[in-house]
C-alpha cells in the first residue's frame, strides 16, 4: 500500500475563486508559523492558498459540481447587487458631504423627500426577478437529486461514533473504519447513522454534506457517482478528506477520514482480500497476536478469535457491539485516531500509551506496555495486518 | 415601605422603576457582558490563530464558543437593543414612562439574574459546551452528564422570561401610551421597529421557553423527548429551537434597523425615505421572518419539497430588506451628510450589512448550502449581519443618545479612531472567514492541521480581532473620559427631529412637562422649519417642579420576586433534592407578588 495519494484541484473558474487566489499571493504566505503539533500533517498537496483538501469550490462529481454551477451563477446575481448598491452608497456619501465645522443650524435644509412611488416599486419588483435566476436553478437542484438509491449502486453503511467512523460494505462483508475505499466512476448508495449523537458526512470534494442522526427512524441517505481517477497509472488509491462538520461533543475537531478512491480491477482485489486473516511473518508479530487478546474486547480483526468474540457479543441480549474502531486492514491505513496522525510507530506507540494526549474523550484504554510488547503490538497490527491488493 | 425609599444612591438604583433609569441598568449590564463575550473571542482567535496550537483544550474551546454566542446574544445585543427601548420609547411617543414601570424592573432584575446564573459556569469551573443551539441529544444526561449543560438552559430560560415579560410591557406601552395626534404612521420609525420586535418575541420565546423545559425534564427527571433511546426525536429540538431560533435573528436586527433609520435622517437633514414602505417592510420581515426556520436544517435530510418552500420563503426576505437599503441610500441622496461617529456606524451598518445578506441568499439556496453549512463562510454570514449589522448599529445609537442620557457628547475623535479600528478589524476578521469556508473549514473546532491551507486567513483573522479589541478598550475610556469631560449637550444637540430632543439632557425624572401633542411624522423638525426653509425657534419642554407630577413609586418586590424565580430555576442543579430549593423559589416569588400587590404603585 503506498501513501502516494494526492489531493486534486480541477481548474476553478469562480469569480470568488479567483480574487482570493489574487488577494492571497499578495500576501506573504505566513505557514511557515508552526506552533504546538498537536497532529502530524498528512501529505496533500496543497498549492494555491484557496487550495485544500477540504476545498468546496472544485467539484469532482457530478453532484458537486451541479452545486458550484448553482453557487457560480448566485454569485454573479450577487456581486451584481452588490455595486447596484455600493457604487450608489459611495456617490452619495461622497457627493453630499457637508463639512463639520458648516453651521448648518441656520443653513436652509434640502428638499425634504419622502419618498418615491416608481422607484419603490421598482426596487421592489427588481430584486423578484433577479431572486427567480438564483430560484430556478435552486429548485432544480434540489428537485434534480435522486431519491432513492441509483440500481446497482454499492451501499456502504456510515456509522458516526465520538470520534470516529466506521464504514460496512454489506454486500461485500467488510467492515473497516475512517478509511473509506470506493471504486471509481461508479454510483455508490451511503446509508447514514449514528451510535450516539448528531455527526454530519461530508466530503467536500464529492458533494455536499448530510447529517448522520442517531435514531433507527432516523437514517438519511447520500448517493453520487464516485469520479473518475486523475491518475489511472497510478496503483495505491487517491486520496480525499472528509470530515464531521456537526459539533458532536469533546473532540469533534478530531473527526476526521479519508476516502480512497480505486480503478475498478484494485477495488475489487481490495475487497477480496480485505478480510484475509493476518499474516504472520516473524516472532515479533507472532508475539503480537498474543497480546492482542488484550485489544479484542473491543476491536475486531477478521479471521481471529475476536471476529468469534464480536459475533457472540451480537448475539446477546441486549446486543453489545464492541466499541472500538474494526482493526481488520489497520496496517494499510495511512492514519490512526479517525485520521488525526499518520500511521507510523511513534505515533501508535503514544495513541495506546495516552490516547487521551492525542484525542481528549477518546474511550480508548491506555496500556502502558513496555517497548518490547509495544514494538510486538505493533509489528502485528501496522505489517501482519497488512495486505497485498 | 415604598415612600420612604431615596432617590439617590445605590438603593435608589435597586428600587428604581424609571424607565430611563432601568434603561440605563440594561444598557451598563449589556456592556458588561460585553467583555465576557469579547474575551471569549479573543481567547477563541488566539487558539485559532495557528494551525495545532494548544493555547486552549478541546474542551475550554468548546465552552468558549457556545459561552461567546450565547452571551452577544441573550447578554448583549438583546438587553443593548431592550436598553434603547426602555429609555427612548416612552420618550419619543411622549409618554411619562411604560405601561407597566414595576414589571419593567422585574424584566431587568430578571434578566441580570439570568446572565449571572448562566456566567456562574465559569466560577464552578462547568462551561456549557453544546455549542449556542444546544443541539440534543450531544446535551442530553447520557452525552453530557455534568451540570455545565445545565447553565445553558437554565440561564438561558431565566433571560428569556425577562425578554417576554418586557415584550408584553413594550407592546401594550406603544399601543396605548402614545401622545397625542401620534397615530400609528406619525410613530418615529424606531418605534415600528421596536413594535414589530416585540410581537417577534411574544410569539418566538414561548417556543424556545417550553423547548427549553422540555430539555430540563430530559436533563433532571428522566424524560426522554429528544432520547432516541427512550423513541424521542434528536430532529424535534432543531425544529422548536430554530421556529424561536429564526425569529431571533429578526428581534437582534430589526431594533439596529430602526437605529440607523433614525441616525440617517437627522444627519442628513431629510426626512427617512418611504417611511410607510420601511414600516411596511418591517412587518413583512417579522412575518416572513416565521416561515423560513428549517433553512438551518438543509443538511438533516428534509424532503424536497420542504427544502424548495423554506429556501423560497428565505429568498423572499431578501425583498423587504432590499427595499430598505435602497430607501436607506435615496435617505441619503441630495441630504446634507455630516460624518458625525453615530453617523459613520450607521453608513457602515448599510454596507456591512448588505454584505451579509448577500452571503445569505446564498445560504438560501439548499444546493449551496449543503457545501456551506457549518462552515467558516456561515460564520462570516452571520457576523456581518450581527456584529457588521446590529451591533455597529447599536453602537451608533450609543454614540448618537449618549448626549440625550448623559448630559455630555462622547469624544468624537476617540469616537471617530474607534469606529475605523473597529472597520478594520471587523473586515479583516470576517472577511477571510468566507474564504476559510470555501476551504472547507468546519465551524466550531478548536484546532486545525497546517496541512489543510487555512493558516494565512486565520492569521488574518485573529489580527483583525486583536485590533477590535483595541477599539474596544478605546470605547470604554471614551464613556469614562467623556461622563466627566465630554462637551455639554443642549436639548436638541444633533438638530433631531423626534420628540426627545424636545427634552433636556439628561430628561428631567417625569419626562414631559407638558403632555406633547404631534401633527405630523418628524413633528419636531417641522417644528423647527417653516415651509421656506426658514429657521423658526420652537420652545423646547418647560422644567418644573418634579413634586407636581405623580411618578410610580420605587419598590423593591421586583428584584425579590426575579430573586424567587432565580432560586426555582437553580433547583434542577441539584436533582430531586433541588425541588426544596425550587419550592423556596416559589414562596419567595408568592411573597413579593403579595407584597407588590398590597404596595401603593
Amino acid at each position: 500500500m503506498k501513501n502516494s495519494g494526492v489531493f486534486r484541484s480541477r481548474g476553478v473558474s469562480w469569480l470568488m475563486h479567483k480574487l482570493c487566489f489574487t488577494l492571497g499571493s499578495m500576501l506573504v504566505t505566513a505557514s511557515a508559523f508552526g506552533g504546538n503539533k498537536a497532529f502530524d500533517d498528512g501529505d496533500y498537496t496543497v498549492k494555491a492558498t484557496l487550495s485544500s483538501p477540504m476545498n468546496t469550490i472544485a467539484g469532482l462529481t457530478e453532484w458537486a459540481q451541479s452545486i458550484n454551477h448553482v453557487y457560480g451563477i448566485t454569485s454573479i446575481v450577487l456581486v451584481l447587487v452588490f455595486f447596484a448598491v455600493s457604487i450608489p452608497l459611495i456617490y452619495a456619501i461622497y457627493k453630499f458631504r457637508v463639512s463639520e465645522d458648516e453651521d448648518l443650524i441656520n443653513k436652509k435644509p434640502p428638499k425634504q423627500v419622502h419618498g418615491n412611488v416608481v422607484l419603490e416599486f421598482a426596487w421592489t419588483i427588481v430584486p423578484v426577478i433577479l431572486l427567480l435566476f438564483i430560484a430556478i436553478p435552486t429548485w432544480e437542484g434540489i428537485f434534480s437529486r435522486p431519491v432513492k438509491p441509483p440500481e446497482g449502486a454499492l451501499k456502504i453503511k456510515v456509522i458516526g461514533h465520538q470520534w470516529w467512523w466506521e464504514f460496512q460494505y454489506p454486500e461485500l462483508g467488510i467492515t473497516t473504519a475512517n478509511e473509506v475505499h470506493l471504486p471509481e466512476n461508479t454510483p455508490v448508495f451511503f446509508e447514514l447513522s449514528s451510535a450516539d449523537v448528531i455527526h454530519s458526512f461530508w466530503i467536500p470534494q464529492f458533494g455536499g454534506k448530510k447529517d448522520v442522526l442517531p435514531g433507527a427512524d432516523a437514517v438519511n441517505q447520500m448517493f453520487f457517482t464516485t469520479p473518475k481517477l486523475a491518475n489511472p497509472e497510478k496503483a495505491g488509491g487517491e486520496y480525499y478528506q472528509g470530515q464531521c462538520v456537526e459539533l458532536c461533543g469533546l473532540s469533534h475537531a478530531l473527526m476526521r477520514f479519508e476516502a480512497v478512491l480505486h480503478s475498478k480491477q484494485e477495488f475489487d482485489s481490495w475487497a477480496k482480500v480485505h478480510n484475509q486473516p493476518p499474516v504472520i511473518a516473524s516472532e515479533l508479530e507472532k508475539k503480537g497476536e498474543l497480546l492482542f487478546a488484550q485489544c479484542q474486547v473491543c476491536h475486531t480483526i477478521s479471521g481471529t478469535p475476536s471476529e468469534d468474540l464480536e459475533k457472540q457479543m451480537l448475539a446477546m441480549d441486549p446486543p453489545a457491539p464492541k466499541q472500538g474502531p474494526n482493526l481488520t486492514s489497520f496496517g494499510d491505513r495511512r492514519t490512526l485516531g479517525a485520521g488525526t496522525r499518520k500511521n507510523t510507530y511513534e505515533n501508535f506507540a503514544k495513541w495506546v500509551r495516552e490516547p487521551q494526549s492525542i484525542k481528549q474523550g477518546a474511550t480508548m484504554t491506555a496500556f502502558n506496555l513496555s517497548d518490547d510488547d509495544m514494538q510486538a503490538i505493533a509489528a502485528y497490527l501496522r505489517f501482519s495486518t497488512a495486505k497485498n491488493y | 415601605m415604598a415612600k420612604n425609599l431615596p432617590s439617590t444612591g445605590i438603593v435608589s438604583w435597586l428600587t428604581t422603576v424609571d424607565h430611563k433609569r432601568i434603561g440605563i441598568l440594561y444598557g451598563v449590564t449589556a456592556l458588561f457582558f460585553l467583555l465576557f463575550g469579547g474575551a471569549e473571542a479573543i481567547f477563541m482567535r488566539t487558539q485559532l490563530a495557528l494551525p495545532n496550537n494548544t493555547f486552549l483544550d478541546a474542551g475550554t474551546y468548546n465552552g468558549l464558543v457556545t459561552l461567546h454566542g450565547t452571551t452577544m446574544i441573550f447578554l448583549f445585543v438583546m438587553p443593548l437593543s431592550a436598553a434603547f427601548f426602555n429609555y427612548l420609547t416612552p420618550l419619543m411617543i411622549g409618554a411619562p414612562d411604560v405601561a407597566f414601570p414595576r414589571m419593567n424592573a422585574l424584566s431587568y432584575w430578571i434578566f441580570l439574574f439570568g446572565g449571572l446564573l448562566l456566567n456562574f459556569s465559569f466560577v464552578v469551573g462547568l462551561l456549557p459546551d453544546g455549542g449556542w443551539f444546544n443541539y440534543a441529544n450531544l446535551t442530553g444526561p447520557k452525552y453530557s452528564p455534568s451540570h455545565a449543560i445545565d447553565f445553558w438552559v437554565l440561564g438561558v430560560q431565566v433571560v428569556g422570561l425577562a425578554s417576554l415579560i418586557a415584550a408584553i410591557n413594550f407592546f401594550v406601552t406603544i399601543m396605548n401610551m402614545r401622545c397625542k395626534g401620534m397615530t400609528l404612521l406619525k410613530m418615529p420609525i424606531f418605534i415600528w421597529t421596536t413594535l414589530v420586535t416585540q410581537v417577534l418575541l411574544i410569539l418566538a420565546l414561548p417556543v424556545i421557553t417550553v423547548a427549553l423545559m422540555m430539555m430540563t425534564f430530559d436533563r433532571s427527571f428522566g424524560t426522554g423527548f429528544f432520547d432516541p433511546g427512550a423513541g424521542g426525536q434528536v430532529i424535534m429540538w432543531q425544529h422548536l429551537f430554530w421556529i424561536f431560533g429564526h425569529p431571533e435573528v429578526y428581534i437582534l436586527i430589526l431594533p439596529a434597523m430602526g437605529i440607523v433609520s433614525e441616525i440617517l435622517p437627522t444627519f442628513s437633514r431629510k426626512p427617512l425615505f418611504g417611511y410607510s414602505v420601511m414600516v411596511y417592510s418591517s412587518c413583512a420581515i417579522g412575518f416572513l421572518g416565521f416561515a423560513v426556520w428549517a433553512h438551518h436544517m438543509f443538511t438533516t435530510g428534509l424532503g424536497p419539497w420542504a427544502q424548495a418552500l423554506f429556501s423560497a420563503a428565505t429568498m423572499l426576505i431578501a425583498v423587504p430588506t432590499g427595499v430598505k437599503i435602497f430607501n436607506w441610500v435615496s435617505t441619503l441622496w441630495g441630504g446634507h451628510i455630516r460624518f458625525t461617529t453615530p453617523m459613520l456606524f450607521a453608513l457602515s451598518f448599510i454596507a456591512m450589512f448588505t454584505l451579509g445578506g448577500l452571503s445569505g441568499i446564498m445560504h438560501s439556496s439548499p444546493p449551496i448550502d449543503y457545501q456551506h453549512q457549518d462552515t467558516y463562510f456561515v460564520v462570516a454570514h452571520f457576523h456581518y449581519v450581527l456584529y457588521g449589522g446590529a451591533v455597529m448599529a447599536l453602537f451608533g445609537g450609543i454614540f448618537y443618545w449618549f448626549p440625550k442620557i448623559t448630559g455630555r457628547y462622547m469624544d468624537e475623535g476617540m469616537g471617530k479612531l474607534q469606529f475605523w479600528m473597529y472597520m478594520i478589524g471587523f473586515n479583516l476578521t470576517f472577511f477571510p472567514m468566507h474564504f476559510l469556508g470555501l476551504q472547507g473549514m468546519p465551524r466550531r473546532i478548536f484546532t486545525y492541521a497546517s496541512d489543510q491551507g487555512w493558516n494565512l486567513w486565520n492569521l488574518v483573522a485573529s489580527a483583525g480581532a486583536y485590533i477590535t479589541a483595541a477599539g474596544g478598550v478605546l470605547f470604554f475610556i471614551n464613556i469614562f473620559y467623556s461622563l466627566k469631560w465630554g462637551k455639554k449637550a443642549p436639548h436638541d444637540c444633533w438638530d433631531g427631529r423626534t420628540l426627545e430632543w424636545t427634552l433636556s439632557s439628561p430628561p428631567p425624572e417625569y419626562n414631559f412637562a407638558v403632555d406633547p401633542e404631534v401633527k405630523a411624522l418628524d413633528d419636531w423638525w417641522l417644528r423647527k422649519w417653516d415651509k421656506d426653509g426658514k429657521r423658526l425657534h420652537p420652545e423646547v419642554q418647560p422644567e418644573i417642579d418634579p413634586s407636581t407630577k405623580h411618578l410610580p413609586n420605587p419598590s423593591f418586590w421586583p428584584m425579590i420576586l426575579a430573586f424567587g424565580i432565580l432560586l426555582l430555576a437553580c433547583g434542577p442543579f441539584f436533582n430531586a433534592k433541588g425541588i426544596a430549593l425550587s419550592l423556596v423559589g416559589v414562596l419567595v416569588m408568592l411573597i413579593a407578588t403579595y407584597g407588590w400587590s398590597f404596595e401603593e404603585a
